[in-house]
């Protein structure tokens, strides 16, 4: 094995790794805090990625408005003071013919999966909570809501594959004379930032500690006056923005496809139980190892094998260790 | 009504079957036919999916490789060895358990979350060996050519009665197993682990072997009708192992009644058609403007979640419940049940 094969490998493995952590940290959190596991997270990924295309790309949103921006502006001179109101935005829609650019979709995006979450949350989780046999009715539920999803974003955009700008134009990066995209960087660079922020977030901020008291002992939070029934939600909200720029991230490298959670959200399965459900370190350092698990089985055997060298270590992991390699008695 | 249905089990199971050896007599339409011959093997691996999902509350996501596998196990050794339909048939049910006893192993000690995930995992590893062994299974595009049915120059898919009769027999089968197994001490054994895991322990209930046992009468059948699927579409998909099949059939379950086996029976075939003909209906193009397949599938998700929420025993327990009720003399939903 070459000098250049290793570090293509260890960066392809940290790309897939970065995703994998964006992915498995919101499952993980729901996990820890709500006891429910959320088969939707893959559909919010896709949704995040559509939503970015939709308002960024000159065939999304833009191209919807742009009938709009016409009839105010040629219509605004018959309306009086209203229409001279409305001038600058008729203009103002006609300028952004090329979409609202990746500036707006990415943050936008990020808080429209947030919603999504919320409402999934409102409607496939939370009339269950606290039930018997909650967590297998909320698995359940939560397929039929991605299988909705799915089949919703393909009614709405067709079957033609959508692919998001790169962020950073330019040459590849020259690493020990290999070439790696600059997306690619990028994802490396920005997912430990991402996670660094939420850590902040869950350690030093009210809410976070909030979420965390709720998942240590939710009957003691429920006692020092947090109201467990706003951080429910307020978790899946945190963990569907993580989906959606997982979502933002994979679109900017691949085609965006309806289908295009399932094959992370696997992937984040095997991480989260391999890390330990509800560990957020263990889950993290899981998902790096697993993307470069992949990467190199990938080279080493071949791309078809790599899933199956994948999923006979989860398999083995759920036997050996069914907390997962860093998960405690509690997790 | 209800005394009189009690009073003539018998006589009235006897009308039922008479009447649904009639129904090719009568039913010209061809599609509506071979519908109900897949309403019927769903309505197979629904049922079966009831005894682990319902009785045993062990939610098993490999269910469905077993189904595969056994269309998979049965197409192979006729397009490949030559083997005779009616051999490999069964040979893929002996695979379907074997994979079931593979599964059920690590399964067994594990709870709630992780069975799923585990059964999650070993059906995508079953899916993903068979797309990589494109050579011998046809991968992506499945297996094709795979022969049909016959008996000496009899060819099942050019009469409209032989699949009918044979799915029908095998159905009737698989529901007389099935009831009488969850009527048997093994099923009320698998309602008491499910009920009250620690007193049903503490009685003396072996928990391992009570599971792997129902991982393993629940993989029968869905093999069969795996080894049939095959034969009568004369291919095997690897889209079996897909969400939307899934989806599909875990609706059946619910919507027919967790822990019923008659519910998933029937609303297994009701669902089948009801999606199909949304499939297939002009109308849906007209009002959605659309390909309709997508749209089958949103209703199917909605379906379950509402049946979820407002019907959780599903069409059975409504019936139940209301049957329930309607009697005179104050009987009990409890007595209902025994």
């Amino acid at each position: 094995m070459t000098l250049e094969a290793i570090v293509a490998i260890i960066a392809s493995g940290l790309v897939s790794g970065s995703l994998y952590a964006l992915m498995a940290s919101g499952l993980s959190l729901v996990w820890g805090t709500v006891r429910m596991f959320n088969f939707a997270h893959g559909a919010l990924v896709m949704i995040g990625a559509y939503a970015g295309w939709y308002i960024s790309n000159r065939g999304g949103l833009a191209k919807v408005l742009q009938p709009l921006g016409k009839s105010i502006t040629a219509n605004s001179e018959d309306w009086g003071l209203l229409g001279d109101l409305l001038h600058p935005l008729g203009e103002w829609i006609l300028s952004i013919k090329g979409g609202f650019g990746l500036l707006a979709g990415v943050p936008l995006a990020i808080i429209f999966c947030g919603i999504a979450g919320y409402v999934i949350y409102m409607l496939l989780v939370k009339p269950f909570v606290g039930k018997p046999g909650a967590d297998l009715v909320v698995i359940i539920t939560t397929i039929a809501g991605a299988s909705f999803l799915q089949n919703a974003v393909q009614v709405l955009f067709g079957p033609r594959y959508k692919q998001l700008d790169r962020i950073l134009k330019g040459p590849p990066v020259e690493v020990l004379d290999t070439a790696i995209g600059l997306q690619e960087v990028l994802i490396i660079v920005l997912t430990p930032v991402s996670l660094l922020l939420l850590n902040l977030f869950l350690k030093r901020s009210k809410l976070g500690l909030a979420i965390r008291a709720v998942a240590q002992n939710d009957d003691f939070a429920r006692l020092v006056g947090i109201n467990v029934n706003q951080i429910y939600p307020l978790t899946f909200v945190v963990s569907s923005m993580l989906a959606g720029l997982a979502g933002l991230m994979l679109g900017g490298l691949f085609f965006i496809l309806p289908t295009m959670g399932s094959e992370p959200l696997l992937r984040a399965f095997v991480v989260v139980v391999f890390g330990g459900l509800g560990s957020l370190p263990g889950t993290i350092i899981g998902a790096y190892v697993i993307g470069l698990i992949e990467q190199s089985s990938a080279y080493v055997f071949s791309l078809y094998w790599a899933p199956v060298v994948l999923f006979a270590t989860l398999i083995l992991v759920l036997i050996f260790r069914p907390r997962g390699l860093m998960g405690g008695e509690n997790s | 009504m209800i005394r009189f249905v009690d009073a003539n089990r018998r006589l009235l199971a006897l009308a039922g079957i008479v009447i649904f050896l009639l129904i090719p007599l009568v039913v010209e339409n061809k599609l509506l036919i071979h519908l109900a011959i897949l309403g019927m093997l769903y309505a197979i691996v629904a049922s079966n999916w009831d005894l682990t999902l319902g009785y045993a509350g062990v939610f098993n996501f490999a269910h469905l490789a077993f189904f595969g596998i056994g269309a998979y196990t049965s197409g192979i050794l006729a397009v490949k060895l030559g083997i005779s339909p009616w051999l490999g048939i069964p040979c893929g049910a002996a695979t379907a358990a074997l994979a079931s006893i593979i599964v059920s192993i690590p399964a067994i000690r594990l709870r709630g979350i992780y069975v799923a995930l585990l059964t999650f995992a070993c059906s995508q590893l079953v899916l993903l060996l068979l797309l990589s062994q494109h050579q011998i299974t046809g991968g992506q595009q499945g297996l094709t050519g795979v022969p049909q049915l016959q008996i000496g120059d009899f060819r099942f898919r050019e009469s409209k009665f032989a699949h009918f009769y044979l799915v029908g027999a095998l159905l009737l089968c698989s529901t007389i197993f099935l009831r009488r197994l969850v009527a048997s001490d093994f099923g009320l054994s698998l309602i008491a682990l499910r009920d009250f895991e620690e007193y049903a322990v503490a009685r003396g209930i072996p928990l391992a072997r009570q599971r792997l046992l129902a991982f393993l009468f629940s993989s029968i059948f869905p093999g069969l009708a795996g080894g049939v699927y095959a034969h009568f579409l004369i291919v095997a998909s690897p889209d079996i192992f897909g969400f939307s099949l899934a989806t599909l059939l875990l609706s059946m379950v619910l919507v027919g009644g967790v822990a019923t086996i008659y519910g998933p029976v029937v609303i297994g075939v009701v669902m089948t058609y009801v999606s199909e003909l949304m499939a297939s209906s002009a109308w849906m193009s007209d009002v959605f403007g659309v390909s309709r397949g997508p749209v089958r599938f949103m209703f199917v998700a909605v379906i379950i979640v509402l049946t979820m929420r407002f019907f959780p025993g599903g069409v059975w327990g409504l019936i139940k419940e209301y049957s329930a009720r309607s009697r005179l003399g104050g009987a009990t939903a409890d007595e209902e049940r025994a």
